[in-house]
């Protein structure tokens, strides 16, 4: 092995074998598993529940409603962005509202959701909301930066509407969009938690998590817990490529 | 006859056409020549329809059938130079692409783009893709900036053997000679020497 592949073996397998030493010793110093497990009884956990088809469900139905929430946010974040920037009356009507949507707090919206929508379908119109804004945050600045002498030459060069958004809107936008999905997944992935742990459906992550605390399973809640940052990781960078595979083609 | 009377255009606070008036052939090729900033880029735009005059007439162009190459070359960076040309043609002319290609020498860059032409190959793709669109009307504005002057000679017998009549600028003395008629510019406000 050469010194340079030991640095990079050393610089990254040191920081998790600290933090987990950590968390060992602050676990013993603790002593009591109900309020602090250590690593190894929350692995031991995590093994228990990963041979259980309850939490490979679970984890589907968590990703299925945040992805619907992603999915429906970024389109309509989309829609209100060209709307907004194309028609000033829009703009007038629609800004403030979008405004209002990014202020009120995820947990205000999950309680007012609850009055109105089946329980099953607050996790996924939660992170469209929470989506929503952002999406049409980054679309907004993305559409006000296109290059203006572009636009120029496809008036002069008689571009129709669809031409011109093909050839230059959509790919102006493609850095914003990129970024602004990669912001807005973090954000849908959180906040469908955190409703699915507040208004709990049958099949979900959050739910288990909420089960979890009442049978005071601090483990089980950790390996919740690991399960959700394991997710959110993995499904960013996996988003991440397949958005700049897409910016590159 | 292009007649131009009385034209008047300010951009932010500076006067760039006071009362400007002159008549320019509307057959061959007629070259502004004038300082940098006298004002012969606004006078084009005004030609084109993308500068709006305070006063004054121009008879005997169509803004809409015009075609017009920016001082900018304008190219988009995610279109290769063939996707350039295709843009601007209509289905039934897509054909004519390599045709154009040929015209701008640029034959063998078609999958090229635009961040790998030279400044001068690229300026010679945004003449093409403007002479393509085949306007009653030629406006180039520096349409050779880049442009080695044998090519840019080349490229202006081309634009005269496509019979429109062109108006462009150019600082190229070697090029001045070569076209129908030159008008001697100064300002600003643009005025006719």
């Amino acid at each position: 092995m050469s010194p340079d592949a030991w640095k990079r073996a050393v610089k990254a397998v040191v920081p998790p074998v600290f933090w987990l030493g950590v968390w060992q010793l602050a676990a013993l110093l603790v002593g009591r598993e109900l309020l602090l497990p250590g690593p190894l009884a929350v692995a031991r956990a995590l093994c228990a529940l990963a041979v259980t088809g309850d939490f490979w469900l679970s984890a589907l139905m968590t990703l299925l409603r945040v992805f619907l929430g992603l999915a429906w946010g970024t389109a309509a974040g989309v829609l209100l962005a060209f709307l907004t920037h194309f028609s000033p009356w829009a703009a007038a009507l629609l800004s403030p509202a979008v405004k209002v949507v990014r202020a009120t707090p995820v947990v205000s919206f999950i309680l007012l959701v609850y009055l109105w929508v089946v329980r099953a379908a607050i996790p996924a119109v939660i992170a469209g909301l929470m989506v929503l804004p952002v999406i049409w945050g980054s679309m907004t600045a993305g559409l006000a930066a296109v290059d203006p002498q572009l636009l120029e030459m496809a008036r002069t060069y008689r571009f129709s509407r669809l031409k011109t958004l093909r050839l230059i809107y959509l790919p102006s936008l493609r850095g914003h969009f990129t970024s602004g999905t990669l912001t807005a997944f973090g954000l849908a992935w959180k906040s469908g938690v955190a409703a699915e742990v507040i208004c709990p459906p049958a099949m979900a992550i959050g739910s288990r998590l909420q089960a979890a605390r009442l049978a005071l399973e601090t483990p089980e809640l950790f390996a919740w817990t690991l399960t959700i940052i394991a997710l959110s990781l993995l499904l960013e960078r996996l988003l991440r490529l397949l958005l700049e595979r897409g910016e590159r083609s | 006859m292009i007649r131009i009377r009385d034209l008047t255009f300010r951009y932010g606070g500076k006067t760039v056409l006071e009362r400007f008036s002159a008549d320019l052939p509307d057959r061959g090729i007629t070259a502004l020549r004038g300082p940098s900033g006298c004002g012969k880029t606004t006078l084009l735009r005004v030609l084109a329809g993308l500068a709006r005059p305070e006063s004054g007439t121009v008879a005997g162009v169509d803004p809409g059938k015009t075609a017009v190459l920016f001082q900018e070359d304008r190219l988009l960076p995610w279109r290769t130079v063939n996707q350039h040309i295709a843009d601007v043609l209509p289905k039934e002319r897509r054909k004519e692409v390599t045709r154009w290609l040929a015209f701008a020498e640029l034959e063998g860059e078609g999958d090229s783009y635009p961040a790998s032409l030279s400044g001068g190959m690229a300026r010679r793709l945004a003449l093409a893709r403007c002479a393509a669109l085949r306007g009653e009307l030629l406006l180039l504005d520096e349409p050779f900036t880049g442009v080695d002057e044998a090519r840019a000679v080349r490229l202006l017998d081309r634009l005269r053997e496509m019979g429109a009549p062109v108006l462009l600028t150019s600082h190229q003395s070697g090029l001045l000679d070569r076209c129908d008629a030159v008008l001697s510019l100064d300002g600003p406000p643009l005025r006719v020497l």
